[in-house]
């Protein structure tokens, strides 16, 4: 079986700055994927190579949806990328603060359903059924990631923790077979981060959404990943399970720090 | 939290006064080279009667207006504070939809009635080509800069293509008429829209990928090509004279015959129609995928990228669209001046629609109508009887005056669009 992702030696420039060297990984169909890496690593970067956000100068990102045919998403728009079964999120939430709830994920439900300036004017029975498919679709994702209630509440009023189910939710109204979420868990409490957790592993488990996930609380990452990429200053530096990862000692180095350390600190 | 009430309140009244006492200095005498601070003096100390009460020094009158507006500002303020509350959690459509439709058949038929209750010719006429045609533009420039968030400082240019091609389906320009032959001015409607909608995508094509402030000044751009096109291309557009033979519209049906002379009214009807028309149309595709792929857009255009809208189509279909109901006020105009000239379509102009736009509340259908309609009949009132001291080249600081308190107390517009007034409004049910 082809992996979903395979992604080979990209490098990403900014002018003189190298955001992202020689990358190379590949996720499986199915799998929870997880980056982590200190600060200014370059995943966020890899996150906008991979949604076609940026355009790396070389290397090959390969996509293969399991229905669609295989598209290579270095050159891209977002918009393509998002129609060929990628969806994101973002590391500061962006919401359509103006709408709903309801109707932010709408939109994402609908938004792969072409234009039709006539039909949105006219209301013909195609819309109006293509209305309530929209409109079916949506409770059913504002259910499943618990915001039923909140459906009708404007976006900017929702607590961080909502605004991240939101965002998933609207990730997933667009039919990804793989969802991208850069750091869900940040400005979240402890025992949202606990409901988040479960919500990750709902979404692989029962919807069959692969995940890519970057995030900074460990415990979270450790739990939910099923292998991880170690990024530092634009490099892979190391790729495993996360028992293989905590115990690497240039993973350490780099990022995790040692046991010892954090007892000291503690004491 | 009442000192605080107060508090802001002292500080609204301030700016008021402030601005207030400047008009006071502008629109006072003049000074002159040998006293120049005659003007300043008597501007502040003149006598003049406050609302024709008691007669009072200048400075004082002026006081008592920028308090006076401050107090109604604020008694609005703090109404739209409470009003945007009870929105908060739930939309009121289905609960005051009985009111609506009574509210909007009433004022259907008022503006049906208008032409028999409004008499004076000169109302008459305004009502057609000042307030009608104006209540078009700023529907459509809503749907670019409301809906759509792109600031479009150009729009005057889409007018004037439909007003041209008007003058080019009827044979009034010197070019070969379009499809050979002269035709009745009703069929320049379509091709007048076709045409206007064309030239949004041309516009829109190359310069909706740029964002913001580099927009508005291609847009800006645009408008004054046109203009100077018009100008121009003697053999074209018939140069800075234009053309003045546009015909009127006339039915010939079988049977049915009219012709669209010289009174107004019948213009009046046939342009309500289409702004009835259009008000249907912009405000179904509002509340259609369209509509929230133009919000979605506007609030944040990299998270609508994310979930598969490509902002440029949906951009370019809102320039099309806005560009429409520009090219059928265009149709209006040639077809009821019978003339067509470059000096109409100014960059003033685009600025006006703006202005109407901005004040009824950007994004609301209603709103804008409202706008254009209370706007345009007080610049029309003020030309017709201008008052003692007033002058026409004063308007235009007015209405700055009048978008300035705005900004103070409903920067969303007087009937702001509920998707926009849900952005101001603070977090609910104290989640945070």
């Amino acid at each position: 079986m082809e992996n979903l992702f395979d992604v080979t030696d990209v490098s990403l420039r900014f002018g003189g700055v190298v955001s992202l060297s020689n990358v190379s990984m590949f996720q499986k169909r199915g799998e929870i994927l997880a980056v982590i890496g200190p600060n200014g690593a370059g995943k966020t970067s890899l996150f906008n190579s991979l949604t076609g956000v940026y355009q790396p100068q070389e290397g090959t990102i390969l996509f293969n949806p399991k229905d669609k045919p295989q598209l290579s998403i270095i050159g891209k728009k977002p918009f393509t990328v998002s129609d060929s079964g990628i969806a994101r999120t973002f590391q500061a939430s962006r919401m359509f603060n103006a709408l709903t709830t309801f109707e932010n994920v709408k939109i994402g439900a609908e938004s792969h359903k072409g234009i039709g300036v006539l039909g949105a004017m006219f209301r013909g029975p195609a819309t109006r059924r293509d209305e309530h498919t929209s409109d079916e679709h949506t409770w059913s994702l504002l259910e499943f990631v618990g915001l039923k209630d909140r459906a009708n509440v404007i976006a900017s009023a929702l607590s961080y923790g909502e605004r991240r189910r939101l965002e998933i939710a609207r990730g997933l109204a667009t039919n990804p077979e793989v969802l991208l979420l850069d750091e869900p868990a940040a400005g979240t409490n402890p025992s949202e981060k606990n409901d988040l957790a479960i919500l990750i592993r709902k979404v692989r488990d029962e919807m069959g959404v692969s995940i890519l996930l970057i995030e900074h609380d460990m415990k979270l990452v450790m739990s939910l990943a099923e292998r991880l990429y170690v990024l530092n200053f634009g490099s892979v530096i190391a790729e495993g399970t996360p028992d293989e990862i905590r115990s690497n000692q240039n993973v350490i180095d780099a990022y995790l720090g040692t046991a010892s350390e954090e007892e000291t600190d503690n004491a | 939290m009442d000192s605080l009430n107060v508090k802001k309140f002292l500080k609204f009244a301030g700016v008021l006064v402030i601005l207030s006492e400047l008009a006071a200095v502008v629109t006072g005498p003049p000074g002159n080279p040998t006293h120049p601070w005659v003007g300043f003096k008597g501007s502040i100390a003149d006598p003049t009667s406050l609302l024709g009460l008691f007669t009072t020094s200048r400075g004082i009158v002026f006081l008592v207006y920028g308090v006076l507006v401050a107090l109604i500002g604020y008694l609005l303020k703090t109404k739209n504070k409470f009003v945007i509350k009870s929105q908060e959690l739930q939309r009121t459509v289905s609960s005051n939809k009985a009111f609506r439709i009574v509210f909007f058949s009433a004022l259907g038929v008022l503006v049906v009635l208008l032409p028999t209750i409004v008499k004076d010719a000169f109302w008459q006429n305004a009502m057609v080509s000042q307030i009608a045609i104006f209540v078009l533009l700023a529907l459509g420039l809503n749907v670019v800069t409301g809906f759509a968030g792109l600031l479009d400082l150009g729009f005057v240019a889409f007018y004037a293509v439909g007003a041209y091609a008007t003058a080019w389906c009827t044979g009034a320009l010197p070019l070969p008429a379009l499809f050979g032959m002269h035709l009745n001015t009703f069929y320049a409607i379509p091709v007048a829209i076709a045409l206007a909608m064309v030239s949004g995508v041309i516009l829109g094509i190359p310069t909706l990928r740029l964002r913001g402030d580099y927009l508005a000044i291609v847009t800006l751009g645009f408008g004054e090509i046109i203009t100077v096109f018009a100008n121009n291309l003697n053999g074209v557009t018939g140069g800075a004279m234009g053309t003045a033979q546009v015909p009127h519209f006339s039915i010939h049906l079988g049977p049915i015959k009219y012709n669209w002379g010289i009174p107004p009214v019948p213009y009046y009807y046939l342009t309500i129609v289409f702004v009835g028309i259009f008000m249907i149309a912009f405000s179904l595709l509002e509340h259609s995928r369209v509509g929230r792929a133009w919000t979605a857009i506007r609030e944040d255009e990299v998270a609508a990228e994310s979930v598969g809208i490509n902002p440029l189509k949906y951009k370019v279909l809102a320039f099309a669209i806005g560009a429409a109901s520009a090219g059928f006020a265009g149709v209006m105009t040639a077809a009821q001046t019978n003339y067509v000239s470059p000096a109409t379509f100014t960059l003033g102009l685009s600025i006006n629609v703006l202005v109407l736009v901005i004040f009824g509340g950007m994004g609301s259908i209603i709103g804008v109508v409202f706008g254009a309609v209370v706007i345009q009949t007080v610049t029309m009132y003020l030309i017709h009887n201008p008052p003692a001291g007033y002058q026409p080249q004063d308007l235009y600081m007015y209405i700055g005056l009048l978008l300035v308190v705005m900004m103070i107390f409903r920067p969303a517009g007087m009937i702001p669009s509920r998707r926009r007034t849900r952005t101001h409004a603070p977090s609910a049910s104290g989640q945070e």
